[in-house]
């Protein structure tokens, strides 16, 4: 891949990949993908963004070559709905992140495919949002919501200051 | 009397989730319950009042395993519903599109799902540390499917670019053409994936399925034919719900499919490979031979099998469409620019079985009344019965090791549940 975005000649492959996991129409399980779409055009020269809506076997293909991946997901670990937590690999234990997926395998599965399998970057931040409600269904939950509101944040934030503690050419 | 009761309250490698119960009495089986929850019913009301030019992209997004049918199933019961004709490249074009859905999801089953079953793993993680290859060789399938849907459908999950009457665009020969590689490859990790399977231990038993598929004269069925079944069923689509009818049970938020007056029946590759294995293509064909398959297979647990055998097929099926291929002149037919109330209805081979769309819209072309019978509901009824068997068989097992014995056994139908349940919990009574 050539040219990374705003900057001629880089490799895209040296950007972040920010990826929102998730599925329209599954009440609070879309609030990953609420959270790329409204950082895509923020972030426009700093990362890469991506959607993974359905088999999260997907992740494998979106990440292989990526040194630095961001994954925003909703988790559900027993927290108040719309708690946002942030998790980094190498360093964190994955059960604590619970199987909330509804696409078939979840997100610490498609990791520990990724691990087994050599095909994960060096460094994965994931965020995740407290789920609510995972019935069928459009809209967030009010507090997935906010959620979502405080990701967005978040994750800019900690691109942001990537992209300014980055090396320029 | 011992009564025992097996709760499963989530039945890993399914897509989706649900539950079952199973209550014994002894070494009675009172009740065996597979509770599901189904979307398709949420569509449905969803539906109402919108376009019937929406149809395809809204009913895509009910599963993002299977896409692709959802969108085949609405097409061509609208066009039925209109009396449309899609013919020629625009017709090989939708079989190009359905074979990188089956590709794609037999892949995941096989590899990710239904293999560790087989060789003793409780996940797929754990699977592929110490089978690294097999899994590999389930992953790159995935994308070859993956990529011949992105090319087609504008992307692989929830396509975009179908429509009533073809597609939006239709790709060049060149695209088609830079995908022929990696079929090649797919191809004969296909045949890989059928010796595989076939090299398995299979519990040695055999259920009297009655079998129900499409059937086409010219083709191994996908997206038009006669319904059949082994016995004695030969229907046009339009009379599904003459035959076949859905049915509340309490327990389960899902309608379970019957055929009337008969009971359970199996849709899927076991279905489909019994009622068309003459219409295999040369490859598939030589290959289930050479993996010992019968031409009816009952023991449900060689799903896997053919479901490599229809892997062959889609991916020998898909050289031979790119190697044909000469773009039409238009890339859809355009639909009748007015027309009275009307109804339609269609079924398409979805990877997991019959998918039938009906609707109804009026003279504005809305949408007054949507009906959609997924697979994995029409096998409900039939995986039930299974589950009934084996537990039968089975009672001197710990409830542990009959839990798990339960779960694979759904397993083997592949169910899809994120198209017709919630999550699955296992609750097993024993008294």
């Amino acid at each position: 891949m050539n040219g990374g975005p705003g900057r001629p000649g880089m490799p895209d492959i040296q950007w972040p990949l920010l990826i929102g996991v998730g599925t329209d129409h599954r009440g609070d399980d879309r609030c990953g993908l609420d959270v790329v779409r409204a950082l895509r055009e923020r972030l426009a020269g700093r990362a890469r963004v991506a959607e993974c809506t359905g088999d999260i076997t997907d992740l494998l293909d979106l990440w292989a070559g990526v040194a630095e991946v961001i994954v925003v997901d909703a988790v559900r670990s027993g927290k108040p709905a719309g708690t946002v937590v942030r998790l980094e690999l190498p360093g964190t234990e994955l059960p604590l992140l619970g199987a909330t997926s509804t696409h078939g395998l979840s997100l610490p599965e498609a990791i520990g495919l990724g691990r087994s399998l050599g095909q994960f970057p060096a460094h994965l931040v994931i965020y995740g949002i407290e789920a609510e409600n995972l019935e069928m269904g459009d809209g967030l939950s009010v507090a997935v919501a906010h959620g979502v509101r405080e990701a967005v944040v978040q994750v800019a934030t900690e691109i942001e200051a990537r992209d300014v503690a980055r090396p320029r050419d | 009397m011992t009564e025992r009761t097996i709760h499963v309250d989530y039945i890993a490698r399914v897509e989706g989730e649900g539950a079952l119960k199973v209550r014994l009495r002894g070494d009675t089986v009172e009740d065996v319950q597979l509770k599901i929850w189904e979307p398709p019913r949420f569509f449905e009301a969803f539906l109402r009042g919108r376009s019937y030019l929406e149809a395809p992209d809204i009913t895509a997004r009910i599963c993002g395993i299977c896409p692709v049918a959802y969108q085949m199933s609405s097409c061509h019961a609208m066009e039925h519903a209109l009396g449309m004709q899609v013919r020629g490249e625009l017709r090989t074009l939708r079989r190009l599109l359905y074979c990188g859905e089956w590709i794609e999801s037999h892949a995941l089953h096989i590899y990710l799902l239904h293999a560790p079953d087989f060789l003793g793993y409780p996940d797929a993680v754990r699977l592929a540390k110490d089978h690294p290859d097999a899994v590999k060789k389930g992953l790159a399938l995935k994308k070859a499917g993956n990529n011949l849907m992105t090319v087609l459908g504008g992307r692989e999950i929830h396509p975009i670019n179908v429509r009533i009457g073809g597609f939006y665009r239709v790709p060049t020969v060149h695209e088609l053409t830079a995908l022929r590689p990696e079929l090649e490859s797919a191809l004969e990790l296909g045949e890989a994936t059928v010796r595989f399977a076939a090299g398995l231990k299979f519990p040695d038993i055999e259920e009297d399925y009655e079998f129900v598929a499409l059937r086409h004269e010219h083709e191994y069925a996908m997206n038009e034919g006669e319904v059949v079944s082994n016995r004695g069923v030969k229907i046009p689509m339009s009379q599904f719900e003459d035959v076949f009818e859905e049915v509340q049970v309490p327990y389960s938020h899902a309608l379970q499919s019957r055929h009337k007056g008969e009971g359970s029946y199996l849709v899927g590759p076991l279905a489909r490979y019994a009622l068309n294995h003459d219409k295999l293509l040369p490859r598939a064909r030589s290959i289930a031979r050479e993996a010992g398959l019968d031409d009816v297979v009952r023991n449900p647990y060689k799903s896997i099998v053919v479901r490599g055998v229809e892997i062959v097929q889609a991916a020998e099926e898909s050289l031979r469409i790119i190697d044909a291929y000469r773009p039409p002149d238009e890339p859809f037919v355009e639909p009748p620019a007015s027309f009275h109330a009307t109804t339609g209805a269609a079924i398409s081979e979805a990877p997991r079985g019959m998918l039938y769309h009906r609707y109804r819209i009026n003279q504005e072309g809305l949408i007054e009344e949507a009906k959609i019978v997924a697979p994995t509901s029409q096998n409900q009824k039939r995986i039930e019965d299974d589950l009934r068997h084996l537990v039968e068989r089975s009672l001197s097992l710990d409830d542990t090791s009959l839990t798990d014995a339960c779960e694979r056994a759904i397993r083997n139908h592949d169910p899809c549940i994120s198209c017709a349940t919630h999550f699955l919990k296992l609750d097993l009574v024993r008294t």
